[in-house]
């Protein structure tokens, strides 16, 4: 009798477990696929079953099957990938997992949502705290295990910096260097260090108990690849390179920005650690110009001041369009590609030989963008100006590695700045995104910030959707407000717009009844009552 | 006063027996399937039909015989000549069965609303009508000129319709009729009601009820409103018409039930806008109009499909032969498969006429329509090596597709196998056993079959009514959705918690006090002392709030500051614990005026008052079709949409519930918007009316405390305090010592408010009762050295008491040890938290203690973030020193403070407690 089917039915939606309910989301995710061309079950074998156990044994089974398929296909040619990211200190600093409760009802939340996976920065500064080649790995391996149990992707970050933000600093034992060799750090005009990541111009000098930066890189690297060898490739299906401050390939060029002006400055030349000097002046005097590489720029302004408070950046006639700029800016962006190329070989050399995709970040540098000279990305270190794409060698030196570009700001709109900022996060992220698809280098998503405001989604979608969506997406960060009613709703709608496009199966089925959808979706309690 | 209260389980398996759903929509026939169709989803036969066949006798087994092979035999006489059949019959059948196809239609037609002027010119008739066919019911009230609020009022008999039914006093029921008329070919039910023109009717409102479905038709829990006299009246009343007519559009246009399809929504946006204006002027000096709007009905609809196979003897080829009732032109989208994976294959030609290949990936091919005309049927034979025959059905002129419990069907084709193994399943006790018991394993048999029929029952029930409607997937999905939001707001609150930390909390707060005491919405200055102002037999007197009024002043000059009253709307039960209408304050304790009244007076000798809300649970008013208690009245007549769906007493129509059940009525489900905005401006409504200053906030375990937050946002309450009340842990009879996951549990929900509320210390009280009861005094340290209760964590949270209504009073379901009451009272008013004190204790023998400990407390200005540092918690005696100004000792056991720097001095002793103050 129809009565009783309702009755039963809401009970089984109660009884449910985990296992079932994903099901349920599965064959939703994948339309009908899942009930159409890979029937898993056939009524005559159902028929056979002689109690209640063993229809649950079933569904497992059920799932069982699917999810071999799943990864026989992996993803549909337009969906993409969504990672969210853990909460920065997701293992505390003493190694712990943080929240853990909390981490794994949100895990769970996340896998019936039908995200892909989640994002694990995994510190420097936390596994290899105390003294070099000791690493502690616990806190990561248990959080790990979270996620396997839960059944999620992971995409693994390796954090070689610190964050103030997270209160999570450098191994003690770099520190206690740096105290001794303040030069390891990136230093900038007044001498102001910059102690969340080693300077990039000594990558390659021992300066680490008779190691160099590169090669403790290169053993963190392998510890990590052993330790987590089990899950590699299986549960871990993605592993970021960190590539300096904040884990994105940069110099330091904003350290001192003050927060609280409204419009940033345009940030200042991080080239003032010993080590810096010391290669400046042998470019300097390798290329005949030995006076120029005596120091960086003396008429750059402050960090907070507009580009055009001092005569380097102005856009008319500035000193960077000058031979001695061209000079300057050449060699200081010249050293972060090296740099990277260092990291990302070091990375595919250590992982290449894994199932893991190696990405790395690249920032946004947004601000200034609509000056001729890009002051902030070229203090960031990209030489990017109105003359010059900055970008071109850095996509090509991504591909030769075969890594894949996070690039975040992706929420952020033209609108959304303030016009004195001369900023365009759109403008840029087109430039860069068309160097990458110039060199085939596969790019991802990631958001600007811990709080994606309203329009932030919409500009989200879009970079989704399309003919060149990003193939992945990193949405930062899980934690309270991530969770939050103000926020948590907005994020669901946004997975299941990503979802959306992967309804549309080759097979007509699907696309009919979405069409049908929107009556469903309105009369759902109604028909519950009818047939009742 | 009825007994909306409960409803039991048995009692509404027979309403819903009863009240058996008959789909019929205009567009569709009846649905043939005969009784075996809806009782017993179709029970598969796997007996190798050799038996039956040899016997010639036809299939009359179970559950299955007529409407299976029945049909099919019927079909195989009357179908002339196809060779097909021919050859189906000299076959052996190695698979027959038949499977359920549910399915759903939509039914279109519309509701119109006709006013118009009578032939005398006086009278006016207000008509409403549906083009759907169904059992409709217009359930309508009035109301008057002079009338406040929305209450609907019963219109005077001669106005009510022959067949009209009064409900209660203040609204009618009057089922449609069929029309004469008929419109566009639709039949017309409609009901026409007379005004007089000269009547004080202000407006009729009325909501649409279909009962064959039990859906009502008005727009979250609002009525239609159709306005007689506004502009001839004051003006206060155009605001009425108006928002009567706001309602049109957007009444109609959002009818749960009613779906409005592409042309419908541009209806709304343009068409309506503009009727609408017109009708509005027309209306304004009453002039007759004409409203309609399309309407889309959704009904479910099972139909069958019947599968038999055999072999071909001439050809050793597998013969599928497929029939179903389905009634418009069937595809079948089929396949085969070579094994258990089930792979869709195309087999090779030739196929059946009126195919064709899909995509590479399958075969489309019509069914032919039967020579009856009450169904289709189609034959496809296969070659014997495959395995399974793989199909969905899909309606032609719809874009409907029909599966098998939202899979595949699938046919196991192979004879040797297919037909072998499941003879062996099904009755392999049969061979095993030998045939000397061939009686009783027949009847085994039979009985496992029967097994078998109501697991698959069950199966197909569980499964299809889930998953193989689209609208079932939909609902699953729902409820994942709701399991999603569930996890997250428990991240959430935990993410939330760990922002700050509780060792950090008492530094914090400290510091934060010094200031002249910011109040803080929901918590108070930290220096209230509350009274429950009731027992659980104060609604006897009938009035309680003019005896409690002369009590005012002596509460004042007792120490109270605030004063929680009895819950004050119109309730089920007289202690105010099932409210029903939330805006009627007339009570057992009172009328409204007295109320008000008290609260005036509690604020004259600076008491702050409290109201006790419920909103974890409302009774309703109304029955549905079901006869279930879901439909509610009042101001606030929401319908079981506000109910949330997992107590399956109460039908809700929500989302399941935040929290734990209150059994005895419908849970409110909090998570519904209107819901929300309807209690916000209760709320809001009783802060402003009655002068309320805060809420006790009943059985919040119901629901997440995150819209407590909410709520307490929106009426920014000077105090608050939740009752999460719990069991304490316990093994083996014996209370743990460590009840931080209690007190957590309370702590989590004051966290999910944000802080906005305090909660009573169920804790504190349990603990106490176990160490005074038992004499161990030791119980009331922590392992930190801290008060073991929720006020050891967060003293500014903690509501302290010893008492309620509910544990002692003549309820009595937690007393605390009797005769120690005033340790307990030693223990709170000297200690941080807030403490509150029981009526009863208050008026009795215990009044100038209570008294003393209060002027004690008041007179050292401890307050709910006072430190504490326990001194001793032995067996027989706790000690602790609060503030360094006030010493206590509760237990036999000796304890006398040191003095050190400050000298103590004893202010107050009385039976095992003694209080001493720096001097």
């Amino acid at each position: 009798m129809e009565v009783s089917v309702i009755g039963s039915s809401q009970a089984n939606i109660l009884k449910t477990d985990l296992a079932c309910r994903e099901l349920g989301l599965l064959s939703f995710k994948n339309g009908s696929r899942v009930s159409w061309g890979k029937s898993q079950i056939s009524f005559g074998r159902s028929c056979g079953l002689r109690n209640s156990g063993v229809r649950l044994t079933l569904k497992a089974v059920q799932t069982e099957a699917i999810r071999p398929q799943k990864i026989s296909r992996p993803q549909s040619q337009h969906g993409v990938r969504l990672y969210v990211g853990l909460p920065l200190d997701a293992v505390s600093y003493c190694n712990a997992v943080n929240h853990a409760k909390a981490i794994a009802a949100g895990l769970k939340a996340l896998k019936l949502l039908g995200v892909e996976g989640v994002e694990l920065p995994i510190w420097w500064g936390v596994v290899e705290k105390e003294a070099m080649g000791k690493y502690d790995w616990s806190g990561y391996l248990a959080l790990v295990e979270m996620v396997h149990k839960v059944g999620l992707k992971l995409h693994v970050s390796l954090c070689f910096h610190g964050s103030k933000h997270a209160k999570i600093p450098l191994p003690e034992w770099v520190i206690k260097i740096g105290e001794q060799n303040p030069s390891i750090f990136f230093t900038d005009r007044t001498g102001q260090q910059y102690k969340e990541c080693l300077s990039l111009a000594v990558d390659e000098v021992p300066v680490l108990e008779g190691k160099t930066p590169v090669e403790v890189y290169n053993d963190f690297c392998e510890s990590f690849k052993s330790s987590f060898s089990s899950f590699i490739g299986s549960t871990i299906d993605g592993i970021s390179m960190g590539l300096g401050p904040d884990g994105e390939l940069r110099y330091p060029s904003h350290q001192g920005l003050s927060r609280s002006s409204k419009v940033p400055g345009v940030g200042e030349f991080q080239c003032y650690d010993k080590s810096m000097l010391a290669l400046l002046k042998e470019h300097g005097e390798t290329t005949g110009n030995p006076l120029w590489g005596l120091g960086g720029p003396h008429d750059a302004p402050a960090y907070d001041a507009s580009p055009s408070s001092n005569s380097f950046f102005k856009d008319d006639g500035g000193s960077w369009e000058s031979p001695y700029g061209d000079f300057f800016l050449s060699w200081y962006s010249s050293l972060l590609v090296r740099h990277a190329d260092r990291l990302l070989s070091l990375a595919s050399s250590a992982f290449g030989d894994s199932e893991v995709a190696i990405y790395s970040k690249v920032p946004l540098v947004h601000q200034w963008y609509k000056t001729r000279s890009h002051p902030a990305e070229l203090t960031a270190g990209f030489y990017n100006t109105q003359n010059r794409d900055g970008y071109e060698v850095i996509a090509e030196m991504f591909a030769q590695h075969s890594c894949k570009m996070i690039l975040p700001g992706m929420d952020l709109s033209d609108e959304g700045q303030l016009q004195e900022g001369l900023s365009s996060p759109e403008q840029l992220l087109g430039q860069i995104w068309s160097a990458c698809k110039k060199h085939g280098v596969e790019v991802s998503g990631e958001n600007s910030s811990d709080a994606v405001a309203h329009g932030g989604f919409e500009q989200i979608r879009k970079h989704l959707s399309g003919e060149d969506a990003a193939h992945s997406f990193f949405y930062q960060r899980m934690g309270a407000y991530f969770f939050s009613p103000e926020h948590f709703p907005s994020f669901t709608q946004l997975v299941r717009n990503m979802k959306q496009p992967q309804m549309h199966t080759d097979d007509l089925l699907s696309e009919e009844e979405k069409a049908k959808e929107p009556v469903a979706a309105t009369s759902e309690s109604g028909i519950q009552m009818q047939t009742a | 006063m009825s007994s909306a209260v409960s409803t039991e389980p048995l009692l509404h398996r027979s309403f819903r027996e009863i009240s058996r759903p008959r789909f019929r929509s205009s567009t569709l026939r009846p649905s043939p399937p005969p009784a075996s169709l809806s009782c017993a989803p179709k029970s598969p036969s796997f007996r190798h039909a050799r038996r039956r066949c040899a016997s010639g006798s036809g299939p009359r087994r179970g559950g299955w015989g007529g409407a299976g092979a029945g049909a099919l035999l019927r079909v195989r006489a009357s179908s002339s000549g196809a060779a097909v059949v021919e050859a189906l019959e000299s076959a052996d059948v190695l698979f027959q069965e038949a499977f359920p196809l549910q399915r759903t239609e939509t039914a279109k037609g519309k509701i119109f609303v006709r006013l118009d002027q009578g032939k005398d010119g006086q009278n006016w008739q207000l008509t409403v009508g549906c083009t759907l066919a169904g059992k409709w019911i217009l359930h309508w009230g009035i109301s008057h000129v002079d009338d406040v609020g929305s209450e609907w009022d019963q219109p005077p008999a001669e106005m009510r319709p022959p067949g009209s039914i009064p409900i209660k006093d203040y609204a009618i029921e009057t089922p449609l009729q069929k029309s004469s008329t008929s419109m566009d070919g639709d039949e017309v039910y409609e009901v026409n009601i007379s005004i007089k023109s000269n009547s004080n009717i202000a407006a009729i409102n009325f909501v649409l009820k279909d009962e064959e479905s039990g859906s009502w038709y008005q727009h979250r829990g609002r009525d239609f409103k159709v306005p007689l006299m506004d502009s001839l009246q004051d003006d206060s009343n155009i605001v009425g018409s108006k928002r009567g007519f706001d309602l049109w559009p957007g009444a109609l246009g959002q009818l749960s039930n009613i779906l409005l399809k592409g042309e419908a929504s541009d209806y709304k946006d343009k068409d309506a806008s503009t009727d609408l204006e017109a009708s509005k002027q027309e209306v304004r000096c009453l002039e007759g109009f004409y409203v309609e709007q399309p309407i889309v009905k959704v009904v479910s609809i099972r139909n069958s499909v019947n599968i038999s196979v055999k072999i071909c003897p001439k050809t050793a080829k597998t013969l599928v032969y497929l029939e179903t009732d389905l009634p418009r032109d069937v595809i079948v989208h089929w396949g085969v498969c070579r094994d258990d994976s089930k792979k869709w294959e195309i087999p090779a030609a030739p196929y059946p006429p009126e195919t064709e290949i899909f995509k590479n990936k399958a075969l489309r091919t019509l069914l032919q329509p039967k020579e009856q005309g009450n169904g289709f049927w189609g034959s496809f034979a296969l070659d014997e090596e495959f395995v399974g025959f793989l199909f969905v059905l899909k309606l032609k002129e719809e874009d409907v597709w029909l599966n098998c419990m939202g899979e595949d069907f699938y046919i196991p084709v192979s004879s040797t196998r297919s037909s072998s193994l499941i003879r062996q399943k099904e009755s392999d006790s049969t061979e095993t056993s030998g045939k000397t018991m061939e009686t009783n394993t027949e009847v085994s048999s039979t009985a496992y079959t029967d097994d078998i029929i109501n697991e698959i029952r069950n199966l197909v029930s569980d499964i299809s009514s889930e998953k193989s409607r689209k609208t079932k997937t939909k609902e699953a999905q729902e409820s994942i959705l709701q399991e999603i939001e569930k996890l997250a707001a428990e991240a959430y609150s935990i993410f939330r918690s760990s922002l700050p930390t509780f060792s950090a909390e008492a530094v914090l707060e400290q510091e934060a006090l010094e200031p002249p005491p910011h109040i803080c919405s929901g918590t108070g200055t930290g220096f209230e002392i509350l009274c429950q102002g009731f027992n659980w037999e104060s609604n006897k007197s009938g009035r309680w709030y003019k005896e409690l009024m002369e009590k005012a002043s002596q509460l004042a000059s007792l120490g109270f500051t605030v004063v929680w009253l009895p819950p004050p709307t119109d309730s089920v039960s007289p202690e105010g614990y099932m409210p029903r209408d939330l805006y009627n304050l007339n009570s057992r304790y009172g009328t409204i005026d007295e109320l008000k009244d008290l609260v005036k007076k509690f604020h004259e000798v600076n008491i702050r008052v409290l109201g006790d809300v419920v909103l974890n649970h409302r009774c309703a008013q109304y029955q549905n079709q079901n006869g279930i208690w879901n439909i509610f009245g009042g101001r606030l007549n929401w319908d079981d949409r506000a109910v949330v769906a997992d107590d399956p007493h109460f039908q809700g129509r929500g989302n399941k519930s935040s929290g734990d059940n209150f059994h005895a009525a419908p849970n409110i489900d909090h998570s519904q918007d209107f819901v929300r905005k309807d209690l916000k401006e209760w709320l809001h409504w009783l802060r402003s009316e009655i002068g309320y200053d805060g809420w006790r906030l009943d059985f919040v375990r119901g629901f997440w405390g995150g819209y407590v937050k909410d709520y307490l946002d929106a009426s920014e309450p000077y105090f608050a305090v939740g009752e999460y009340w719990d069991s304490l842990s316990y093994t083996y009879g014996e209370m743990d010592h460590n009840q931080d996951a209690h007190r957590q549990r309370i702590i989590d929900w004051i966290n999910a408010t944000n802080g906005t509320a305090g909660a009573f210390d169920v804790t504190t009280k349990g603990i106490l009762h176990a160490a005074l009861e038992r004499c161990e005094y030791w119980r009331l340290s922590d392992q930190k050295g801290k008060p073991p209760g929720v006020v050891g964590w967060w003293p500014s949270r903690a509501v302290t008491f010893v008492e309620n209504h509910d544990t002692g009073s003549t309820q009595g379901h937690w007393r605390f040890p009797s005769g120690k009451e005033m340790q307990g009272y030693a223990y709170i008013l000297t200690h941080p938290g807030t403490p509150a004190v029981f009526y009863d204790h208050i008026f009795s023998h215990y009044q100038s203690e209570i008294g003393s400990l209060i002027s004690i407390r008041n007179r050292n200005k401890i307050h709910c973030r006072s430190t504490i540092k326990i001194t001793k918690a032995e067996r027989d005696v706790y000690a602790a020193i609060i503030d360094d100004k006030v010493a206590m000792k509760i237990g036999p056991g000796y304890y006398e403070p040191q003095s050190g720097p400050q000298k103590w001095s004893p202010v107050l002793e009385g039976r095992d407690y003694k209080v001493w103050e720096t001097s």
